[in-house]
């Protein structure tokens, strides 16, 4: 029996654990574990030879920074530009100021084109947004065709990482996912095969379903074209076959003008992959005469977007343009895989952006979910220095909480407001050292070191031994110092 | 007014408040967009030569084959590659020369073939609009000898028929002949692949499990074979290429 590497998490973040009660079925899960770190290895290994052959790396970066940048300064005009251009080339463009307009915007599109199923390209924003069970619920059967969510979606399981959805996921339980679920008996566990069987699953659904729904890597204002990155040609499918196209977007995503993209498609594919290019990247203009879908459709999803677009310092969380280098990157997301997070978005830009899109209400333990090591910010492609939002997040968190109402009494907070009071006054400052040598003096042992502390300073003490507080203190020694020698110096 | 337009001009409302400390007006956008830091390189350093060697040795780093010819042997050559994919029943787009179209093969010419008729064939034979050494990226803008974008996508073996006179070393060099954004585009780097189950690389998912690229030394390289490239004197891609 193989042990299930699936803990099952839940991606909504109004729901999710906070991250440090999220990660102990991880931490106590080895397979999960092993599952991740290899596929992080693995995806490091190639990304990081192919950014050093790349000898304008950082010029690409400052570019690729500074064109996302100015598109979100200017981003009301781009977004209309894109509007008038792709409208002009036969698109039609809706907007969704939230995941339940943008549900609804899709839902009657597809009843419009009676559709009872839909195909997809990969889209994290259609997860966030939690496309899926609102179909089904609604009587629209959404078949996911990218490999990695094929495997999720049969096996039911969440996304764990934006890039490779499905890396949490090894090859023998994707055997064992695609016998059961494909009624495939004789599938072995060679990764050819078990790819071989999603094709097969698939190509009637490409054939036959006449209506499909995709996200957008990039929208260019300057032609209303959108273009999306992808590996396995499903992408190519869903934007060629079906009669109507519609397609997710966020607000953010939009590019001024077509020739950005020789800096973003030499950034991403590297980033992400670790390839010199992915397999195909496709562009389209609205609707052409004679190829692919008559009827194109972009939704364009603002859903807590504007609000992050309006605070200064942390508007460079909306330059992302997901490659998932910082998740790769990230010591913590390494030990943790991506479910932990609570959120479609794990890893350091989840960590940044969920409690961002949920305004702050919820996922406020993610800014926490960081070391501030920096490497995200070292591998990210448009340059978001992440650590400087987390802790401008980590500063936001401790504003709403400590004027809460039921943390009065929460030790830290309380504990801080004392430590405020003796901190600024030094005769109480010198009367609390005095007794804490006293009270700290009953738990101190021969060796000078607290091995265990009662109460709520067990918290410490459990997983590591406190320094006994000496018999003098610094200011004490001071005074008492013999008075400076003439003849020393 | 209708919800749909409420929200509209909800979003565009909330955006521009939470730009007004940074949206431009018209002229100084431009003028800020036109200043943007690009000092990355944009104009390849190879000679011609090696710039040919540098395409071929990507496309074949991705699983393509690549056989290089000569303008004269070019249909020679197709119908040799066609005989030792061992298939048959091949689509073409409807503007392929017909000289390309070997005899003693089954061709379909895509005029407004059905979607069915496309997924019988075994391969299809196409041009392309540009090549890039540096990632060993093939482009399609979809032209009349490139075809429709179903017709490089459904069958599983992909021939393209790439001149040496089109291939680049840089992205940017591409995008610097694209004076016209084309409507649709296709960048392809090697065959439809994944890596999504323990990131080991598998060739062929859903797009052609094989791609097949005949490289044309065409004269106009010759003639120019080692000179410094100037990127604006270069030769227009195909000149079909379909603009708005």
């Amino acid at each position: 029996m193989s042990q299930t590497a699936s803990s099952h998490a839940e991606l909504d973040p109004c729901k999710a654990l906070p991250f440090p009660m999220a990660v102990l079925p991880v931490l106590r899960n080895p397979l999960l574990r092993k599952n991740v770190a290899h596929a992080i290895d693995v995806i490091q290994a190639k990304r990081g030879k192919l950014v050093a052959e790349k000898t304008d790396w950082q010029e690409l970066r400052a570019a690729a920074s500074a064109i996302r940048a100015h598109a979100l300064e200017n981003l009301g005009a781009y977004l209309e530009q894109f509007e008038e251009r792709c409208t002009v080339a036969g698109g039609t463009v809706h907007w969704a100021a939230d995941a339940d307009e943008a549900r609804r915007i899709i839902l009657d599109l597809l009843r419009q084109e009676k559709a009872s199923e839909v195909i997809k390209i990969k889209t994290m924003t259609s997860a966030e947004i939690q496309l899926n069970p609102f179909l089904e619920a609604n009587g629209v059967s959404a078949f996911e065709t990218d490999l990695a969510e094929i495997i999720l979606q049969l096996g039911e399981q969440e996304p764990s990482h934006i890039v490779v959805p499905a890396l949490h996921v090894n090859r023998s339980q994707v055997r064992e996912i695609f016998a059961r679920r494909m009624g495939l008996k004789n599938l072995s566990d060679d990764p050819k095969e078990l790819t071989n069987a999603a094709r097969t699953y698939l190509r009637q659904k490409f054939l036959s379903i006449p209506t499909a729904i995709s996200g957008a890597n990039f929208l260019i204002a300057e032609t209303g074209s959108v273009a999306v990155v992808e590996s396995e040609g499903n992408g190519r499918m869903c934007l060629t076959l079906p009669r109507t196209m519609i397609t997710l977007a966020g607000i953010e995503k939009v590019l001024p003008r077509f020739q950005d993209l020789e800096v973003m498609l030499q950034l991403l594919a590297r980033s992400a992959t670790g390839e010199r290019m992915n397999p195909y990247t496709s562009l389209w203009t609205g609707v052409t005469a004679g190829d692919g879908p008559q009827s194109f459709h972009v939704v364009l999803l603002d859903n807590g977007r504007s609000s992050i677009l309006a605070k200064p310092r942390q508007r460079q969380t909306l330059k992302c343009i997901r490659c998932a280098a910082c998740m790769n990157a990230c010591p913590v997301y390494r030990q943790t895989g991506g479910h932990a997070y609570g959120s479609v978005y794990p890893g350091p830009i989840g960590a940044i952006l969920t409690p961002q899109l949920m305004r702050m209400k919820y996922a406020r333990s993610l800014p926490y979910a960081s070391s501030l090591c920096g490497a995200c910010y070292e591998v990210c492609p448009v340059k978001i220095n992440i650590p400087e939002v987390l802790l401008e997040l980590r500063a936001q968190v401790v504003n709403q909480e400590r004027r809460e109402g039921d943390r009065l009494f929460d030790p830290m907070y309380m504990g801080l407001r004392i430590a405020n009071l003796l901190f600024s006054r030094a005769w109480l400052f010198h009367a609390a050292q005095r007794l804490g040598r006293i009270g700290l003096g009953l738990f101190t042992r021969k060796d000078g070191w607290i091995h265990s502390l009662p109460s709520i300073g067990a918290k410490w003490t459990q997983t590591r031994d406190l320094r006994g507080l000496p018999d003098e203190s610094f200011h004490e020694w001071w005074a008492k110092r013999p008075q400076p020698d003439e003849e020393a110096l | 007014m209708s919800a749909p337009l409420q929200s509209r001009q909800q979003i565009l409302k909330r955006i521009r408040a939470a730009t007004l400390d940074c949206a431009q007006d018209p002229a100084m956008r431009a003028e800020a967009y036109a200043a943007l830091p690009r000092t990355y390189t944009c104009h390849g350093q190879l000679s011609a030569e090696d710039r040919l060697q540098l395409m071929i040795q990507r496309l074949r780093e991705y699983d393509a084959e690549v056989v290089e010819t000569t303008p004269a042997a070019l249909p020679s050559t197709i119908k040799a590659q066609l005989a030792a994919s061992g298939r048959h029943c091949f689509v073409a787009p409807e503007g392929l020369p017909v000289e390309w179209l070997a005899e003693g093969f089954d061709w379909k010419i895509d005029r407004n073939l059905a979607t069915a008729e496309i997924e019988q064939t075994e391969g299809v034979v196409t041009a392309a609009s540009c090549g890039i050494a540096d990632s060993g990226t093939i482009v399609l803008h979809h032209s009349a000898d490139e075809g429709r974008r179903v017709l490089s996508l459904l069958p599983d073996w992909h021939l393209i028929i790439l001149r040496a006179s089109q291939v680049v070393e840089t992205l940017p060099e591409y995008f610097a002949h694209c004076q016209q954004p084309p409507v649709l585009i296709t960048w392809i780097s090697g065959p439809s692949a994944t890596a999504d189950i323990e990131m080991t690389r598998i060739k062929g998912v859903h797009g052609p499990r094989f791609l097949q690229v005949i490289l044309v030394r065409d004269e106009s390289l010759t003639a120019k074979n080692d000179e410094e490239m100037n990127p604006d004197q270069r030769p227009a891609e195909t000149g079909s290429t379909k603009v708005r």
